[in-house]
Formats: C-alpha cells, structure tokens, sequence
C-alpha cells in the first residue's frame, strides 16, 4: 500500500482533531495550541553528515523532520539561549524588532505564504511571535510577571520543529518589511532562526550542500575549474552556429578591465544558459575588456540563508579573485541574493576594496556613482546605460514572438531598489510588455515561492502554494493581454518560475533579460538569424520569409 | 424568463446561483487551516472557478472542465488529504438540500430531481477525483523535470 495514504486511524483523527465544514474550526485555539505535523512532502531534506563535516557545523547526524526524535544536542536549550542573546547584543537591529512590533497586523496579508496557505502561523506578525514568545519568556523580567497573558512560552522542543516549519516556510522576501509601520522586517528574524538552528544541527540540505559546494570549489554545483571552462565553450558554440558570430570569452586573464560574476545556474542549468549566451553576445558586441574567474564561479550566496560567517566567507572570493586578477572593478549577473549580499553587505563585511576603481562604462564614460563603495555594477543597470548611450544595435522585432512581462525579484527590487532598468532595457529589446497589477509588482512585488533556499524538489507542494500569489498575477496579464512570457532578472527564479508556471499557468515560459537582449542584438558579421537563443522560431524571421527592412 | 438549462435541478442552481456559491465557497474557504479569508488570491481564484463550474455543470463544456481543474489546481497542493480535498465537491448536494427546507423550494425540488441531480453530483466528484490526480502527477513531473534542468549542461554533455 502507498505510503502516502492515509489509514484509517489517521483520517479518524484527521476528522476529529481539525477543523471541517461539519465542525467548525480551530479559531477558539490560541496559535500556540496548533499542531505542527511533519510529512512526506511538507519538509526540506536534512543537512547530510557529510556536508556538515566539510563545513564543521554542529551535531552532524542523519536525521528527518519526521523523526519523533531530533537528536538534538545535550544542552541545545542553553545553546539556543545563549545564541540568542549574544545576537541581541551583536545585531541591534534584532533587538529593535523584537521589541518594537505593536500586533497592527497591517504585514499579517501580506505574505505571500500566508495568502497561499491560510495557516496563520505564516502571518509575519505571529512568525516573529514564535521567536518573540520565547525572547520574551527568557529575558525582560516585568514580561516574567506578566506570564499568562503576554504571549510568553517556554523553550521546548516543539517550538523547534514549529521554527523549523514556519521559518522555512518564509523566503526572506521581505514584502512585509514594506508595509510595517515600524520597517520591522522578518527577513532578519527569520536569518537570525535558521542562523541559531544550524548551532544545534537543524538544518536544510537544499541550502548547505551548495554551501559545502561553495565552499570546496567556487559554485553550488561543485563544478571543477575545466569543467566550467567547458561548458562556456560549449555556449560558445552554440552562439556561434545559431550567429555564425564567434564571441571569445576568457578566463582568469590577469589585467582584464572587468571581472564579471553571474550565479552558477547561468552556466549549467537550463533556461539560465540562454542567459549567459545573451551576456557572451552582449560583450562581444561592445568589445568589453573582460574576464571570467573559475574561482569566483558563483554570484549566488547561500551563506545568507544560514549565518553571517559563511555569508561573508563566501563572498570573499569575489574581491580576492579582483584582487588577484588586477581588474578595475566588477560587473554582476542576474541574480537575487547575490545583489542582496553585494549591495547590503559586501563592503562592510569584506571591504573597503581599495584596490579597485570606482566603476566607470568603458564604451560610455558613465562613472557608477552608486557603485563607489563596492565597485560592482548590477548588468541591468551597465546595459539600460549603454541602451541610453545607443551604443547597441539592436532590433526588438526578433523578439516579437513574446508576449512579456516582468517579474521584480524580490532582492533585486526590494533589497537594491532598482525598479526602472530592467524595464528600459526591456522595453528597447521587445515590442510587447504588459505589467502585473501594481500591487504585485516594483516593491510590492511577490515572491516566486522557492526563495532563500527553499528551492528543493521535495518541497513542490509547499512551493506552488508560497508562489500562489505571484502566479495568480501573471495569470491576469495571461488573460488579458495574451502574455506568454515571463521575464526575471534572478537565478532562483529562472530555476523555480518554470515548474511555477508550468502548474499555475501553462504555456508560459520563463526568460532572463539578457536572454531577450540576446536575441535583439544585431551582431557584427551575424548569419541571417531564423530563431532565437532557445532555437525557436522568430515571428517574421522564418525561413524564405521576408525579414529584412 | 428563457432558461437554456433543460432540467429542473439546473433551473434551481441557476435561480440560486449566488446563494449557493457564496455557500460552496465558504466551506470551501474552511478548509483551510483557520479559514482562508475572503480577499485572497485563493479565494478569489476559488470564486471565479467554483462559479464557473456552478454555471457549466449542467452541460460539462470545456469552460467547466477548465473551472474545474483550477478549482482542483488550488486544492492538490494543499496540506489536507486527498479526502477532505474531494469532499468539497459533495457540497453543492447539500446546500441544496439545506435549501429545500424554505417552502417555495421544496416543491420544485422532489425527489425525481433530487435523485438526478445527487447522480450528476456524484459524476462531479469523479470528475474532480480525475482532475485532482492529473495535477499530483504533474508536481511529480515537475519535480523530475526540475533534476534535469539544473543539471542540463551536463546530460547535454553526457548525451553527446
């Protein structure tokens, strides 16, 4: 029999125990009182031994969330306890927002797993609570006197499996933070969660088994340097036959002018790799002065879904290898938490990068002001630059079998708030682009569901619920407007947006912005192009039709 | 008034439509953990789907097997069991006997339109049951697929 049916005891006590249209609900229940079940389906794999070994993390063991017993270490309350308070006097900001929230509840719809699952524990307000409950059962003693009535509990082992449900049921997005009066945002507290459950071994293996990967050799995938070198020739080629252009990329060229950086997932997974052709195509045809490092093989940082030392470890190799190449400054890929961690953190966390120059476009002369402290330029803003400076050549109608329209990532638009660029370099690349409704979209844009680090296939289900809301949006403009193709400027969401459409609408395909800029640019030297960078066949381009003006 | 819907049980959830699909959606809303509120994405995806298929029932059009694969949609990736996800496609069977106490109803409602309508409902569920499984493989799929796009480069190379 199926492991995943039900038997009948369980469905006895499904019927007894929760809410039905026969029996009403739990609404007499306070939160705290609310189960937490663990099943096949509703968890992230856990942290391998072996993983946790290489990165010398705590309590290595093989362990499921659906295990009745964690194996948590001896003394894990003291170690929870003690990690909390050394991060209240570390992080004033965690203090501030345990402290600060009045239960307005102006964030509690605004979260896109709560909108998708209903389950109030995803309410922002009440996921602080259940770290906020515990603080306060812990530390201020006036709070201790109010037991009973100020929402305090006690440390046990419950509240750890519901941390490690709910704060894995948020994606740092942070779409929250924009509506709370106070600007309390729960992307922290839940870092500051999954930062004190990795002390006691509670962990995702989703998130550290790129992070040992990282660690080991440059990228998530734990690609080898010839490999990598590999598999960009192998995009050369296909450039070069579906083109006939050559474009030559190289790597860890010591004195190039730029050192470019793009997530892993550009140069290995699909549709990512159309994304990287379209940047190889866009250098080329400036003749930017660029290099490729096979150490800084990464832009993505999973150190950020799982503390601040590996975070900052893990970003080093981008200044050392521009230390060590002796480029002037950095450009960035499309990525989302790798903006998040270049733009808020980078320079304090592994600056100041005084050897490098403030970046300045070769083919412009624009100087990126907003550039000054890190020295990275996000590509969004290098090309919606070099477009204004119509230094490109570009024809739009070659992508006017899309109907598109754009996906804000959230750290890209929340984190750095760069709404505009992509849109310009859009709007110059395609004919067709519609919006979202505006409250899905710039900074209230809504997750794609799979964010920091909740992308694991044995996570679907709750994936497609948290990216509900976000599909929802794309459907109106699918309805309205006809529109096919959604387009991103993220990694994540180039791998979690397809199985997200695919479920919620399909027919629509997922696309990164330079993909499109790709398939515009009218290169040097080009053959007569019939289809685009994925090999589909261009509106007005086939073959024998007449393309030419 | 002209109706096209031929059979009685059609004209009665035709001429109370509103009221039972405010119904339907509530239970529906309810099982959801605390009750999903009624200005959600889910709700208002719910609403539209469970209109439609309130609207298509009678003739089982492509329109209404649309509406009924996003009402099944929302529910297989719910964290409910197959069971309580079904179940809310017996509803319509019960609002509408609920409904027959008032007096105006019970007479149009005899059991001859009783018997037929609770073999379409049935019809319904099967339906449901169909299209609800279509979606679980679906995720399975996704999930497989999702394997091999990340690691596209590298069976590209395999393969070659």
């Amino acid at each position: 029999m199926s492991k995943y049916l039900p038997d009948l005891s369980e469905l006895k006590k499904e019927f007894d125990e929760k809410p039905s249209v026969l029996k009403g609900d739990y609404s007499p229940r306070e939160w705290w009182d609310l189960p937490v079940e663990y099943r096949d389906g509703n968890w992230c794999f856990s942290g391998k031994p072996e993983v946790l070994d290489d990165l010398g993390f705590a309590n290595p063991r093989k362990w499921a969330a659906t295990d009745q017993d964690w194996q948590l270490p001896a003394g894990w309350q003291k170690i929870i306890s003690d990690g909390l308070q050394s991060r209240l006097k570390k992080y004033r900001s965690l203090k501030l927002f345990l402290d600060a929230c009045v239960r307005c509840g102006a964030c509690a719809d605004k979260c896109h797993f709560f909108l998708g699952t209903g389950d109030p524990k995803n309410m922002p307000v009440v996921r602080a609570e259940l770290l906020r409950s515990v603080y306060r059962n812990d530390f201020p003693l006036v709070e201790k006197i109010l037991k009973g009535f100020s929402g305090s509990r006690k440390l046990t082992e419950e509240v750890i499996k519901e941390w490690h449900m709910y704060f894995h049921q948020c994606t740092e997005c942070r779409r929250c933070s924009v509506f709370c009066p106070f600007g309390i945002d729960t992307a922290e507290i839940t870092i500051m969660v999954r930062e004190l459950l990795h002390l006691i071994g509670v962990n995702n293996n989703w998130i550290l088994g790129p992070v040992s990967n990282c660690n080991r050799t440059g990228n998530h995938l734990g690609i080898e340097p010839h490999t990598l070198v590999q598999n960009i020739n192998s995009l050369v080629e296909d450039i070069e036959d579906l083109t006939g252009v050559a474009v030559e990329p190289t790597f860890n060229r010591k004195g190039a002018e730029v050192l470019f950086i793009t997530p892993s997932g550009d140069v290995f997974g699909d549709p990512g790799v159309y994304t990287m052709m379209g940047y190889l195509l866009l250098f080329h045809h400036i003749g930017l002065d660029y290099t490729i490092s096979t150490y800084a093989s990464e832009g993505g940082n999973f150190g950020l879904f799982t503390s601040n030392d590996m975070m900052k470890k893990l970003n080093a190799k981008m200044y050392h290898e521009a230390k060590r190449l002796g480029v002037k400054w950095i450009l960035g890929g499309e990525c989302g938490h790798m903006w998040r961690v270049v733009h808020q953190y980078m320079s304090t966390m592994n600056g100041p990068a005084d050897f490098l120059e403030q970046p300045v476009s070769p083919i412009t002369g624009t100087r990126f002001s907003n550039a000054a402290a890190t020295k990275m330029v996000h590509i969004a803003e290098f090309t919606a630059d070099l477009i204004h400076h119509k230094k490109l050549k570009l024809d739009p109608k070659r992508n006017d079998h899309l109907r598109t329209t754009f996906h804000d990532s959230c750290n890209v638009a929340r984190g750095m708030g760069m709404f505009e660029e992509p849109r310009y370099v859009l709007r110059n690349v395609c004919n067709s682009f519609h919006e979202m409704p505006e409250n899905t979209i710039r900074e209230k844009t809504f997750c794609c569901g799979s964010g920091s680090g909740l992308n694991a296939e044995e996570y679907m289900d709750i994936r497609m619920r948290g990216g509900f809301p976000r599909a929802h949006a794309v459907r109106y403009v699918k309805e309205r407007h006809k529109v096919d193709s959604l387009v991103t400027i993220c990694a994540i969401d180039r791998a979690s947006l397809p199985p997200l459409m695919k479920y919620w609408n399909p027919g629509v395909s997922v696309y990164g912005l330079h993909e499109l800029v790709g398939n515009a640019l009218v290169m040097q030297g080009e053959k007569k192009r019939t289809t685009d960078l994925r090999e589909n066949t261009m509106a007005g381009f086939e073959d024998g039709g007449d393309d030419e003006e | 008034m002209n109706y096209s819907m031929s059979t009685e049980w059609a004209y009665l959830l035709h001429a109370n439509r509103d009221v039972i699909l405010e119904q339907w959606l509530e239970r529906s809303l309810g099982l959801f953990p605390e009750k999903m509120g009624y200005d959600t994405p889910v709700a208002e995806a719910l609403a539209e789907a469970l209109g439609k298929v309130i609207t298509g029932l009678e003739e089982g059009n492509q329109r209404f097997r649309d509406a009924l694969d996003d009402v099944t949609r929302i529910l297989a990736v719910q964290n409910f069991p197959p069971s309580r996800a079904i179940s809310i496609f017996f509803e319509p069977k019960i609002i509408l006997r609920e409904m027959m106490m008032k007096p105006t109803m019970a007479e149009r409602l005899t059991q001859e339109v009783q018997n037929t309508f609770s073999l379409r409902i049935d019809e319904l569920v099967l339906q449901a049951f169909d299209s609800y499984m279509q979606h679980r493989e679906k995720i399975a799929q996704l999930k497989v697929e999702e394997g091999s796009r990340r690691m596209f480069m590298a069976l590209r190379r395999a393969e070659a």
